[in-house]
């Protein structure tokens, strides 16, 4: 923990009789940090818990965007219809075999390229082949998935074509229930594998090489020093790193809309999905409002085991 | 001595080849855009395009100036709001001590775990009440309010690494702690303020879900437009190339122009 200046009481009164002309900020003389954070505050407060509230209120009642009437009291109706809704828990299911999977794939993936770029760095181009390499992580995900759409497309796509050149049958990718969920996987994993990369690349690079020399000379296989002592090492950056992944999966609206929109059927069904369709397509506000209510119940469920889980050296970098 | 160094010269092969496989997509879209309709349709694949022609983009700015400009007001605006309400709070929550801070801390760091979607149902019935649907107003309040928790954390996490013994010796020369805020904190921190505001400029250019949900003709961004040409009966596959290029390219160029900052703002959190 940081020792604060201002936990020095002498010191705060020298300067604010130091300071004859009467600031703003001296006005805070005793909470010196209010005016920095009361801006902030504010603002989030009131864009988090008001809507929040008003959601919570609309969920109460049968609230239509389109019909005239009055919304009607319905009490907890929107809920228990929620819960009893099959393709609710098929949009949460989709969304934990997505991220499980997702998130397994990018370690294994991120951990052997981080190898790979640590085994170069000492080569200057490898910092430019590197910051070319994570590109995909900073691409607009609603092109991610159009362009990923226009590559896999079963009838003229490149990716059937290449495929059909090593003697591969053709894949139907999104346009089958079958396949759709996993090239969702598979480009979530394109885009986000580099991130882990990153992480996995910082975390090695700390681990003192010392340890390796002495594992060398007790003769350990690459898959000892691997097992014994990378992973234990780096398990404490990668969990956060994997923690933002859970997270942001969770989130996840763009690639899916910009692929199959929840089909083909309901294959690549996900909750956030669910709601829009509600709100946006049905003008059901008030089921919209309890399914978002749900979501953010979970996604807070989420967030409280994230927030143990990490460790606490992550939140206070 | 040679032999480490041809191994070395192969691995480095090898990841030039993943890199480049990795970014083929990318470059496949790219090439594309300059195909005409035909050439994108064609079987046996046609690789490069015969002519390099520019009517695709052509047709697209036709109609879409608007919505780009939309994109760039918005995101340049709320990019500005974001650090005028995150620089202070970061610094606020790194050079005192208070009851309660981490619990303020978390409550800032949550902000960066609550789903869009539940977000933006509350937004959409907010907004139309105060009448600020499909406006540009209506979005930047909006992106500010998201880009705040990341920003905060980014920020904070760089001034926590001014040692307070620089804040202790300017009080003590008598400076206020809005001279310390301006004079000191800020210009110790400039990297992660940097790296906050690259990273809310791409997520701000990149989000899709708001405008798609608040806006409808006159404030709609870029990324909005880009789902569009899925509507249609017929994907104009040949538009939403061009497209996908304009809407990726500045991010590529921001990429390889800041690498250094993109790189630790992205571990920085996690490893420090």
């Amino acid at each position: 923990m940081a020792k604060s200046p201002l936990s020095t009481y002498g010191l705060e009164k020298t300067g604010s009789l130091a300071s004859r002309r009467e600031g703003f900020f001296a006005r805070f003389s005793k909470h010196p940090a209010t005016p920095f954070l009361i801006p902030a505050v504010i603002y989030l407060f009131a864009l988090t818990i008001y809507p929040f509230l008003y959601s919570v209120g609309a969920s109460l009642f049968n609230l239509s965007l389109t019909s005239p009437k009055p919304p009607s009291f319905v009490g907890l109706a929107n809920y228990k219809t929620l819960l009893s809704d099959g393709l609710f828990y098929t949009g949460l299911a989709n969304i934990g075999i997505i991220t499980v999977s997702s998130v397994i794939l990018e370690f294994i993936i991120g951990f052997s390229i981080a190898h790979l770029f640590i085994a170069i760095s000492d080569i200057r181009a490898s910092h430019l082949l590197r910051t070319i390499y994570i590109l995909p992580m900073m691409v607009t995900p609603v092109v991610v998935g159009l362009m990923w759409s226009y590559i896999l497309d079963p009838l003229f796509g490149i990716a059937n074509y290449i495929l059909g050149v090593f003697g591969v049958p053709p894949q139907p990718w999104f346009s089958s229930p079958n396949t759709a969920l996993w090239s969702i996987v598979f480009i979530n994993v394109w885009q986000w594998s580099p991130f882990l990369m990153l992480i996995c690349m910082t975390a090695l690079m700390s681990i003192p090489n010392d340890m390796y020399e002495a594992a060398q000379i007790d003769g350990a296989k690459w898959y000892h020093i691997v097992t014994r002592i990378e992973l234990p090492m780096i398990r404490n950056t990668v969990l956060v790193g994997v923690i933002f992944r859970i997270i942001d999966n969770f989130r996840l609206f763009d690639i899916v809309f910009a692929t199959t929109r929840g089909g083909p059927g309901r294959s690549t069904e996900i909750i956030s999905l669910y709601a829009y369709r509600q709100i946006f397509q049905y003008f059901n506000a008030g089921y919209g409002s309890a399914a978002a209510v749900i979501i953010f119940i979970i996604a807070t469920i989420i967030a409280t085991f994230a927030v143990k889980f990490l460790p606490k050296e992550a939140i206070h970098a | 001595m040679r032999k480490v160094d041809i191994k070395r010269r192969l691995l480095f092969l090898l990841a030039a080849v993943i890199t480049l496989l990795n970014i083929a997509p990318l470059l496949w879209v790219a090439l594309s855009s300059f195909k005409t309709r035909i050439e994108i349709f064609s079987t046996p694949p046609v690789w490069i395009p015969e002519r390099w022609q520019v009517q695709n983009y052509i047709d697209l700015f036709q109609v879409n100036v608007p919505y780009l400009i939309n994109s760039l007001i918005v995101t340049l605006v709320s990019t500005a709001g974001v650090l005028l309400l995150s620089v202070p709070a970061a610094f606020g929550l790194t050079a005192f001590t208070f009851p309660k801070k981490h619990d303020l801390e978390m409550w800032f760091l949550s902000g960066r775990m609550m789903p869009p979607v539940a977000a933006a149902i509350p937004f959409y019935l907010t907004l139309r009440q105060i009448k600020l649907i499909d406006t540009q107003a209506g979005l930047i309040l909006l992106y500010v309010g998201v880009g705040i928790p990341l920003a905060v954390w980014l920020i904070a996490s760089f001034m926590r690494s001014i040692h307070p013994a620089i804040y202790e010796a300017a009080k003590i020369d008598g400076c206020k702690w809005d001279q310390i805020f301006f004079r000191i904190a800020i210009p110790l921190s400039s990297g992660g303020i940097a790296t906050a505001t690259i990273f809310i400029t791409i997520f701000a250019w990149n989000e899709l879900l708001l405008p798609l949900f608040l806006t409808d003709r006159f404030a709609k961004t870029f990324p909005v437009v880009l789902t569009s040409f899925q509507g249609q009966t017929e994907i104009a596959w040949e538009l939403m190339c061009a497209g996908a290029t304009i809407q990726v390219l500045p991010i590529v160029i921001l990429t390889l122009f800041v690498q250094k900052y993109i790189v630790s703002g992205l571990t920085g959190g996690a490893v420090k």
